[in-house]
């Protein structure tokens, strides 16, 4: 069957058997390896991506599921300008080691910070409950995400006020 | 290309048979372009004006690649006409293959070569004592055994084709408990007269002078289970052929020397035939430091005519990777009326499954290891491991230490609590020194045990706790 | 009700194999640049080891960390190397790595030593530059020394080491020797919740302190403190093989084999005791594995200290703990004279 779909921004189809997860759609079919195969069952988190927005284990999607959706992988995250914040801190702090779930915990993050713009320990810890890491204990990743949060929130342009002028 | 995506206008929102139909007349590439690299230099601290590279809290060389996905780990190169491999496992700890019946799998479409044990030239590998086969011929003795392995165009063919074949069994007695293992009686998982394969004794010292002055002893025991060690990436290899019969093996394997001559043992190939390239490891923990299934691969690949990866999935690599050994553990100390040790026995039974694999490493350490970071003038260390009918117990983070420093450690707290000694104040009393002994005779040199419980003490906020 | 316990477990831990030869080699070549490129044949499994080697020739060069470019991990192209196992990567494969490093400098010093006029012992590499000793001010830029190294003398600065750690093997009677080049010191300290009515465990912080003799890189020591931690944590609350009575494994999924998440981790404190140890690279030694080695006595040491039982079989499940909290209300309830 046909599927096709938004990925970082652009549109991509391929003609894939139906069973086709957008795991295998993602790495095989379309070549991006970021997304990993751990498990392929749903329990590490290591094939995280986001769709509409939400943050998916992609080994247990359907690529016909994700027909028609945006897609965003890690391939999709960094831009011309730069790197995503996350990105910027993870690399500079060492919050990945072997870096295997390195692109989910990214994506989940990205999926949770742009929701809640300034998540609480709490509120990292739940949303990064999916994804196994086996090296980090987790803990540079969650300081890392408050670094994130803090610098996206000063990345953004200050409303102007005019009314006191 | 740019251009051609500039003919789907993206701000149009279109109906997505439309763009389907759209895609398909102009046959875009399906291959979604990288994005444009960030060129900033990674952060570095820079040496300069006298200062040094050392101590530095510099950025890993591969943490930006990480980061952006990019960092290519083996099940993320694919060879051109590359091959998937699937090993059929046992399912039963102990047993005989009677038969085995691959006419059904051969005949599938897609599946291009099937292996069976008795194939390989050397079927037997191991760090110290040689006694793993690659695919079990004819004996069965763990549940993860392979008993056969197929290459296929892909993943889904090769795993039917492994359901595809029947293996008949002759079930066998086993033995699943280490201390069952140790009974006279108890089946031999490897023949001969006895389970027991690696044995260590360390003495120094007079341990029974030592307990006769004593002003009390204590006897406990202890019980640590197998832990697997779980790396978030499964063990995955690529064995590929030239033309000249050079074999090139990419493999996250954290040892690619051992891997090398394992590999040529195992197929009878010159060292100077074989080129193993170690990837950048997934997460290693002691799982990932020899070969599994690389002489399979290749003498598939071998078969085929075309490279072949093989993946384990998630369960192989809890049954058919190795384990952390379980341990049983007695532990019996001798100490003054002050508080000093005065003499430590201890005995220790290592559950190491069905093959060897590191296990006399690990117990080694775990004996030299098993006094815990004091001074004991007497000691009589005696530690075994078993074959059992479980999964092979091998390296994992610690050989061994954190099974004896749970014992020792949990004994020190006792130990204190029953001689109403401040336990900070019982392990100060016995702690190493620049100069003390070990149970080995090794005299210590750069001993920071002191300093470390002080260190962490006042970090903690011990005393100001209490 | 909930019951607070702190417990602390100290620990030691060897570099490197059992007693056992277990070299490395390593390769340092300077370009004409200025930069070097380092080949070792251990594996990158995570740790960091590949940005540690780096460090360690960049001081021995006297360059930056970022100016040392590292291949690895190919048995046709690199120096034989025992491999990433056994803690042995920054002790081992560094000594192997620093004294390359410093053969490749002393082919800088026989040129730099007549560019400057003065003996190849007087000199010293620091900052990109090599300089007289005491006297910084006369130096000449590393890139120049090995350009003309290359180009002009004809002697391109290229060193190669190897190294295996002092050793004794172990009488097999015994058992007395010396199996190892060095050991590692650490303790860990747990505060921990015990909830008396399940036998759950909370671990709400640890303080790590270790001794890896120098930090190379004191983030990447960190890091490992903290993936230490965790894996103490697993082995302490959760982590167990289980099989059936015919030897299959029972729980062999990530579904069922329980492992800490992110909702389980405590605080973690890391601490890096001050050391040099001279057998090592600059003065390191090792961290990799015995991070994780204090952590489930320390955690087991709190439990007592919060609810006055002894955990003498891991892992010290919600089950085992009430198990162990009942059985000490029923051993005190037949104390109590009737």
């Amino acid at each position: 069957m046909n599927v096709t779909l938004t990925v970082n921004g652009e549109i991509r189809s391929a003609s894939v058997p139906p069973e086709t997860t957008l795991l295998v759609f993602l790495r095989e079919h379309l070549l991006l390896t970021g997304a990993k195969t751990g498990c392929d069952i749903g329990d590490c988190g290591a094939c995280t991506v986001i769709v509409d927005g939400k943050a998916v284990n992609a080994c247990l999607m359907l690529a016909a599921q994700a027909d028609g959706r945006a897609v965003t992988t890690i391939e999709g995250l960094a831009t011309r300008e730069g790197l995503h914040p996350l990105q910027k801190v993870f690399e500079e702090t060492g919050a990945l080691q072997c870096g295997f779930c390195g692109p989910g915990v990214i994506l989940t993050s990205k999926a949770l910070l742009d929701e809640n713009p300034d998540p609480t320990t709490e509120e990292i810890r739940t949303a990064l409950a999916g994804n196994l890491c086996r090296c980090t204990g987790y803990v540079k990743m969650i300081d890392g995400i408050h670094e994130a949060a803090k610098m996206m929130q000063s990345a953004t342009p200050a409303l102007p006020a005019p009314e006191q002028r | 290309m740019a251009e051609d995506l500039d003919v789907l206008d993206k701000t149009r929102i279109a109906p997505v048979d439309s763009l389907r139909r759209a895609d398909e007349d102009l046959r875009l590439p399906v291959v979604a372009r990288p994005s444009t690299l960030p060129l900033e230099p990674p952060l570095v601290p820079q040496v300069g004006e006298q200062t040094h590279a050392v101590g530095l809290r510099a950025q890993r060389p591969d943490s930006r690649d990480h980061g952006l996905g990019l960092t290519r780990y083996i099940d993320d190169i694919a060879l051109p006409g590359m091959l998937y491999a699937r090993i059929k496992r046992a399912g039963v700890a102990s047993a005989r293959i009677k038969s085995i019946d691959i006419s059904a799998a051969e005949a599938m479409p897609g599946v291009m070569a099937v292996l069976l044990g008795r194939e390989i030239p050397t079927n037997l590998f191991g760090t110290s004592i040689v006694d793993q086969p690659l695919l079990a011929d004819p004996i069965v003795r763990q549940a993860g055994d392979g008993v056969a392995a197929v290459a296929a165009v892909t993943e889904q063919i090769a795993q039917a084709a492994c359901d595809a074949i029947k293996v008949e069994y002759e079930p066998l007695p086993g033995v699943y408990d280490a201390i069952e293992a140790l009974k006279p009686e108890s089946h031999k998982v490897h023949g001969g007269d006895t389970n027991v394969y690696a044995k260590k004794v360390i003495r120094q010292g007079d341990v029974e002078r030592g307990f006769a002055e004593s002003y009390r002893i204590y006897e406990d025991e202890y019980y640590t289970p197998g832990i697997e060690h779980a790396p978030m990436e499964p063990f995955t290899s690529i064995a590929d052929w030239d033309s000249n019969g050079r074999l090139t093996v990419y493999a996250s394997i954290g040892r690619i020397t051992l891997a090398r001559v394992d590999l040529s043992k195992t197929l009878h190939v010159p060292i100077s035939r074989i080129r193993v390239i170690g990837t950048i490891v997934g997460g290693n923990f002691g799982g990932k430091n020899e070969i599994r299934h690389e002489p399979v691969l290749a003498l598939l690949a071998k078969k085929a005519g075309r490279p072949v990866k093989g993946r384990f999935t998630r369960v192989e690599e809890f049954v058919a990777s190795t384990i952390r050994h379980a341990f049983f553990m007695k532990y019996k100390t001798g100490v003054s009326k002050d508080g000093k040790i005065l003499a430590r026995q201890i005995r220790m039974i290592l559950d190491g499954g069905a093959y060897c694999s590191f296990s006399e490493t690990t117990l080694g350490k775990a004996c030299i290891l098993s006094t815990g970071p004091y001074h004991v003038p007497n000691s009589f260390i005696e530690g075994y491991v078993v074959y059992t009918n479980k999964t092979t117990a091998g390296s994992m983070r610690g050989f061994g230490a954190p099974q004896v420093c749970f014992a020792y450690e949990s004994q020190m707290d006792d130990i204190a609590r029953d001689l109403k000694i401040d336990p900070l104040e019982l392990r100060m009393k016995n702690f190493f020194r620049d100069g003390s002994m070990t149970a080995t005779g090794q005299v210590l040199h750069s001993v920071k045990v002191i300093e470390s419980m002080q260190n962490a003490v006042k970090k903690f906020g011990w005393e100001t706790q209490s | 009700m909930k019951h607070r316990g702190r417990g602390l477990a100290s620990m030691w831990y060897p570099v490197g194999f059992t007693g056992y030869a277990n070299p490395s080699g390593a390769v340092v070549k300077v370009n004409e640049d200025g930069t070097a490129v380092v080949l070792t044949g251990t594996v990158e499994t995570g740790q960091g080891s590949l940005g540690v080697l780096g460090q360690i020739a960049a001081e021995a060069l006297g360059l930056a960390p970022n100016d040392i470019h590292i291949i690895s991990g190919d048995t046709d192209t690199c120096p034989m190397d025992t491999g990433a196992i056994a803690s042995r990567t920054t002790y081992i494969t560094g000594n192997a790595v620093r004294i390359a490093a410093e053969k490749a400098r002393d082919i800088l010093f026989e040129v730099a030593a007549e560019m400057l006029g003065v003996k190849p012992n007087m000199l010293e590499a620091k900052d990109h530059k090599i300089q007289v000793q005491s006297f910084p001010s006369r130096n000449v830029a590393i890139a120049d020394v090995s350009s003309r190294a290359h180009n002009g003398i004809g002697t391109p600065p290229i060193g190669s080491a190897t190294w295996n750690p002092p050793m004794v093997p172990m009488d097999p009677e015994t058992g007395q020797g010396k199996p190892f080049g060095t050991y590692v010191y650490a303790t860990q300290i747990a505060e921990v919740d015990v909830d008396d009515e399940t036998g759950e465990v909370e671990v709400l912080r640890v303080t790590a302190s270790h001794d890896c003799g120098t930090a190379i890189n004191p983030m990447l020591v960190e890091g490992q403190i903290d993936g230490g931690v965790y894996m103490g944590l697993g082995f302490a609350l959760y982590e167990e093989i289980l099989f059936d009575k015919a030897g299959k494994q029972i729980n062999c999924n990530l579904t069922n084999y329980i492992m800490p998440t992110t909702l389980d981790m405590p605080a973690i404190d890391e601490d890096i005791v001050e050391n040099y140890d001279h057998t090592g690279p600059f003065g390191a030694k090792a961290v990799g594995e015995p991070s994780l080695v204090p952590t489930a006595p320390a955690i087991t040491n709190a439990i007592y200290d919060a609810v006055g039982v002894r955990i003498t079989a891991l892992p010290a499940t919600a089950e085992r703990v009430l198990a162990a909290i009942k059985a000490k209300r029923a051993r005190e309830q037949k104390q109590i004279p009737a």
